[in-house]
């Protein structure tokens, strides 16, 4: 069947795509070959990656620095940097274009001191020292690039791997690949920084193009996270009940034989109940040991937020979610990795909230036997120039910046690619974010080439054309 | 193929010169492609038992494979469908009543007329070509600034299918409104068309070539898929990877558009304008310096300061009024080059304009880049009778919004990538019925409606038959049930509930929704909820269309993203569109209405049972389905009853 016809909704159809929920219930496995003689598969039903034979991984945690992390203060130390300090850059070093900051701008030496750790000796700032403790299960991507230097594209680029708005994340991407493992959880969430949005808004999460049962569950703070997951005011969990059963048996009586797409409705009807009374107990982290409860930073400043966060993200692995995105930063520039004005404010700050999460989380999913099926991806939209910005800022900068990956199948202890002296252009392995999502794609076994879904006139992908992966860095 | 007229007056050959394009060649292949062909003058099929055209063409093709069409829907079920159909509402039980008792041969097509010639006809079908060109009020990204005059495009969109304007003059007045008459209010905002995109605006150094492109491309891209049904965006990179479309077409196509720029045109004197900059800047100045002094302070004293700072933001006195429009500035024009991989550092040979050359004569030249009001001679082009693709696309359009899938299945892609037509002869047949009749929507919609085969039931004795030769129904032997659409869902509540206000028209209404949603904005401040509450109650066309904020309801049951062209809405079903009708604000609300509207109609749960489907379902309850209900209601409450009837299937789904 042409994928151009998968939203023409007819019975054969329901067959292969509208079934319901977040949840996989018991329907089918669906390959290529049984959907034919299935009699209902759920599009969230836990599906085989196009090559098991390399998938490592099964579920991917991306812990999202939004505003833009900078290289040159955490994990890519240039010494010339700080000899230069207050000159303009060599020519040698070629031309960067910033959002802000112009031609005359200084270079900046950063304050931050950097240790090598870990077997494998990798530099790291202190600004994470605990991250520093986990070096050797990072790989340290030093030659990140992305097209563009202003927030919103960015973050567009780096979530769908388009600059502009309308396409769908990589979140999605990776759920209408391999459905969900999960039977009362959503097969995506996002859990944003409560303390706001972020420039390119939602629309960077969601499932563009894809159908709606791809979109993500964004988690909101507080005690209600998922919307809608409560009862309204003064219905009892026995009413609703009641109150689903009467549609069910209305629906039913007003029925003329077996019907897949209303059989759909209900099964929704029945996972939407479970979620309600299943779902909670993820978000009730009170059962967590005091000790996990402290490696994480739970209940103390400035780390419980992003603790409580990290701690579920885990929580979800555990439970078969397949992508989940942890967000540092939100709300004006100066509360995410945005540091225009002062890095030595910005970055101490939020290097101090989500250091120890970040570290303990690696720490924890290893213990637990997850880290290797589990792809924890650390990074932001890009990094910042190596350039002072207002003498004691720094300005974004799309050319060369550092992200790292762990677990999933990727080689921990290890540095890939480079940039020059003073941090500016990229000088040997340049990954773009194309390049990052295919490596992602393939270590949970799916190919960027056969992901793809029809529309208008295009076989769109996550990666667009072509990107490369990154196989030097694969255990 | 024989050529379609080319209308570019005033041709001027450019000299050979290596800066300029070469003409590209099409081979006869390229050009045989089914969608490039002339429409073809059709005479419908002799089929013996019908003299409706449509059925002919329908039946002709169903008798080939051996299958017949259903019998005819009832009149209950008839009349609910073709009211949604044309209102996107649900008929009133006295509607229902009326035609269902009308034994005159003539009720139905008075029953269309009546429906046709209602206002509410204009607010459902301009909302399917506010898909069509991703319509909304704001600019996305970062900053997703409102555009708080894109209301008028909405409104002229819909008052444009309420009084039947030729398609022709729609698309003239859309595409160059501006250039046939600046002074007319109504030609600049239906040139408003040409910016709906979204819009990418940064503060600091500003990138002003790449930003251009940015706004040109847009602009390029809607035209090909709105209103030629080809992927034209396809060719920005690189010559269309399926169909005979070249870069140099891609970017012959966006010289039309070198010299359009926004344009926002007061409504106020200048007086009133320079009174309104006064207070602005004043009061933003007033605001900087206080954010300047917040920075030093701490504690409460900052706390409060935050509170000074809004407080002189509320005080900002709104936008004045003005036409969300377009404009030529022929001086600022942006020379058109050959981008390779669409990068506009890339340039490559200059071109100037014309239409799509798959379409034309061999070697048609261009038109130089400076010629005047450029968009009238595109949309001279695009209107002209003989250009095969523009009245093909729009009679499928129409048709695929009557029966859930168009003859071509693929809206916005007449392409290679793109569906056959199922009916190529009856595809023409009325293309050319449209052409014919003066390009008039409704004549259209009247000969669809009142053949059998739309009013024929959505279930057929030969089912189990038909499925296994047809199993999409692309042939029709049945009509397509279909799940209302998100906006038809919320206002048939609302209608149910009876809390819809008909109010027509303005200013585009926010409603209020959980405040942890509005977190998800850069800026929740954008979200000003509206203050008269009865205004809440508007049908969803009338409701603010942000692009960084979707209404949850809408978008669990599919609503367009508002980023790019929607040509046919998505039938999704899955947990979440539980939840929101279950424990959403929203349908709780209306639960409680409705539940309300019961007890005050009817006195006994016998007859609010009746009340309830009729008004939800069009129709009487079942035996068996009054015993379920009476026994729930017998210990349960009216208001659980309530929004269990908003979540049955009868409700939500049109047979």
């Amino acid at each position: 069947m042409s994928e151009h016809l998968r939203w023409t909704r007819n019975r054969r159809e329901f067959l292969t795509d509208a079934f319901c929920g977040f949840g996989s219930l018991a329907y089918a496995s669906m390959t290529s070959q049984s959907i034919a003689h299935a009699t209902t598969v759920n599009p969230l039903a836990p599906k085989k990656p196009h090559m098991p034979e390399t998938a490592k991984a099964k579920s991917v945690i991306f812990l999202f620095m939004a505003g833009g992390p900078s290289h040159m203060e955490t994990f890519d130390p240039k010494p010339l940097l700080n000899k230069l300090d207050g000159q303009k850059r060599p020519a040698e070093f070629g031309e960067a274009k910033y959002q802000f900051i112009k031609d005359n701008a200084l270079l900046m030496g950063t304050k931050r001191t950097f240790k090598k750790y870990g077997q494998s000796g990798i530099e790291v700032s202190d600004l994470f020292p605990h991250q520093a403790e986990v070096v050797d299960d990072l790989c340290i991507i030093r030659s990140c690039q992305g097209d563009m230097v202003v927030h919103s594209a960015a973050q567009y680029q780096c979530m769908t791997g388009r600059i502009i708005p309308g396409f769908p994340s990589m979140g999605s991407w990776i759920t209408y690949g391999l459905g969900s493992e999960s039977e009362s959880l959503p097969a995506y969430v996002v859990i944003p920084d409560p303390k706001g949005a972020l420039e390119a808004g939602s629309p960077m999460y969601l499932n563009g193009f894809l159908p709606a049962v791809y979109q993500p569950a964004m988690l909101r703070p507080g005690n209600k996270p998922v919307l809608n997951l409560d009862l309204p005011s003064g219905v009892s969990l026995g009413d609703r009940r009641k109150t689903i059963d009467l549609i069910r048996h209305l629906n039913e009586a007003g029925m003329v034989g077996e019907d897949p797409e209303f059989a759909a409705r209900m099964s929704a009807y029945d996972t939407a109940f479970r979620m309600q009374t299943e779902a909670p107990e993820v978000f009730d982290i009170s059962r967590e040991s005091a000790e996990t409860l402290e490696m994480y930073g739970v209940n103390k400043e400035p780390t419980d937020d992003y603790g409580r966060r990290c701690l579920l993200a885990r929580r979800m692995v555990e439970r078969g979610v397949r992508f989940i995105c942890v967000v540092s930063g939100g709300g004006p520039g100066n509360l995410q990795w945005d540091a225009h004005e002062d890095i030595e404010e910005n970055h101490p700050r939020m290097a101090s909230q989500t250091d120890q999460p970040v570290a303990a989380l690696i720490k924890d999913l290893k213990r637990r036997g997850l880290l290797d099926s589990t792809l924890v991806v650390w990074g932001g939209e890009f990094g910042r120039s190596p350039e002072a910005e207002g003498g004691k800022g720094r300005d974004h900068h799309n050319l060369g910046f550092t992200s790292w990956m762990a677990g999933g199948g990727i080689k921990g202890g290890t540095v890939y690619g480079a940039t020059d002296d003073i941090g500016l252009q990229v000088t040997e392995n340049p990954v773009h974010f194309r390049d990052l999502h295919a490596t992602i794609l393939y270590q949970l076994g799916l190919n960027q080439d056969a992901l793809s879904y029809m529309h208008q006139g295009r076989k769109e992908r996550l990666t667009e054309v072509h990107g490369n992966i990154v196989k030097d860095i694969i255990a | 193929m024989k050529p379609i007229l080319v209308l570019l007056t005033g041709l001027t050959l450019l000299a050979a010169d290596s800066e300029i394009a070469s003409l590209e060649k099409y081979t006869p292949a390229e050009r045989r492609h089914w969608s490039f062909q002339p429409r073809k003058q059709i005479v419908p099929p002799a089929v013996s038992g019908t003299t409706n055209s449509i059925d002919a063409f329908i039946r002709a093709r169903l008798q080939k494979d051996n299958l017949q069409p259903a019998p005819a829907a009832d009149r209950e079920t008839l009349i609910r469908r073709v009211t949604f159909d044309l209102h996107g509402l649900p008929p009133t039980p006295q509607e229902i009543q009326a035609f269902v008792s009308d034994a005159s041969p003539d009720a139905y097509t008075k029953l269309i007329d009546r429906l046709l010639a209602s206002p509410r006809y204009g607010e459902h079908w301009g909302r399917h070509w506010l898909d069509v060109v991703r319509f909304a009020e704001s600019d996305g990204f970062e900053y997703d600034t409102h555009r708080h005059d894109a209301w008028r495009y909405r409104d002229y969109v819909i008052h444009s299918f309420n009084i039947d304007k030729p398609y022709t003059q729609f698309i003239h007045e859309q595409l160059a409104g501006d250039e046939m008459n600046p002074r007319n209010e109504v030609m600049r905002i239906a040139s408003g068309y040409n910016r709906l995109g979204p819009l990418r605006k940064n503060a600091g150094n500003q990138e002003v070539a790449s930003s251009r492109n940015e706004v040109l491309t847009e602009m390029t891209n809607i035209v090909g898929a709105s209103l030629l049904g080809v992927t034209l965006g396809c060719a920005r990179c690189h010559d269309h990877k399926f169909d005979p479309i070249r870069h140099t077409d891609y970017y012959r196509m966006q010289g039309y558009f070198s010299a359009t720029f926004d344009e926002d045109v007061p409504l106020t004197s200048e007086e009133v304008r320079a009174e309104w900059k006064k207070k602005t800047d004043t009061l933003t100045a007033e605001i900087k310096e206080m954010q300047q002094q917040m920075k030093k302070l701490t504690g409460s004293a900052k706390e409060e300061m935050g509170k000074k700072v809004k407080a002189t933001e509320a005080k900002l006195p709104a936008p004045l009024p003005s036409l969300f429009s377009t404009a030529n500035d022929y001086e600022k024009a942006t020379p058109i080059h050959v981008l390779a991989r669409g990068e506009y550092t890339n340039k490559g040979a200059k071109v100037g304009m014309r239409p799509l050359g798959v379409l034309l004569p061999p070697d048609t030249p261009e038109l130089p880049s400076d010629t005047q009001n450029p968009r009238m001679k595109l949309a001279d082009w695009i209107s002209d009778p003989e250009n095969p693709l523009t009245a093909r696309v729009m009679v499928n359009r129409i048709w695929g919004y009557h029966f859930g899938r168009g003859i071509v299945a693929t809206p916005n892609d007449f392409g290679r990538m793109g569906t056959r037509p199922s009916h190529p002869e009856l595809l023409d047949w009325l293309a050319n019925q449209f052409v014919e009749g003066g390009w008039k929507v409704k004549p259209i919609h009247r000969m669809i409606l009142m053949s059998e085969t739309y009013r024929q039931s959505s279930e057929s004795p030969i089912e189990d038959t038909a499925m296994t030769k047809d199993a999409e129904n692309k042939l029709l032997w049945k009509f397509n049930r279909r799940r209302l659409e998100a906006e038809e869902i919320r206002d048939a509540s609302l209608t149910v509930a009876g809390r819809l206000n008909e109010k027509a028209g303005g200013p585009s209404i926010i409603v209020p929704i959980d405040p942890d949603l509005t977190n998800f904005l850069y800026k929740p401040s954008q979200w000003a909820v509206t203050a008269d509450a009865k205004e809440h109650n508007r049908r969803s066309v009338y409701l603010f269309q942000k692009r960084n904020l979707r209404l949850p309801f809408m978008e669990v049951f599919d609503s367009p993203d508002l980023q790019i062209s929607c040509p046919r809405r998505e039938q999704s079903t899955h947990a979440p569109q539980a939840l929101e009708l279950l424990n959403g604000d929203f349908a709780n609300a209306m639960a409680d209405s409705f539940a309300k509207r019961l007890e005050q109609e009817a006195k006994d749960n016998n007859t609010r049972i009746d009340l309830a489907y009729l008004l939800a379902t069009g129709r009487h309850p079942a035996t068996k389905e009054k015993a379920i209900a009476q026994q729930f209601l017998a210990s349960g409450s009216l208001r659980e009853f309530a929004l269990a009837i908003l979540n049955l299937n009868s409700f939500l789904y049109v047979n």
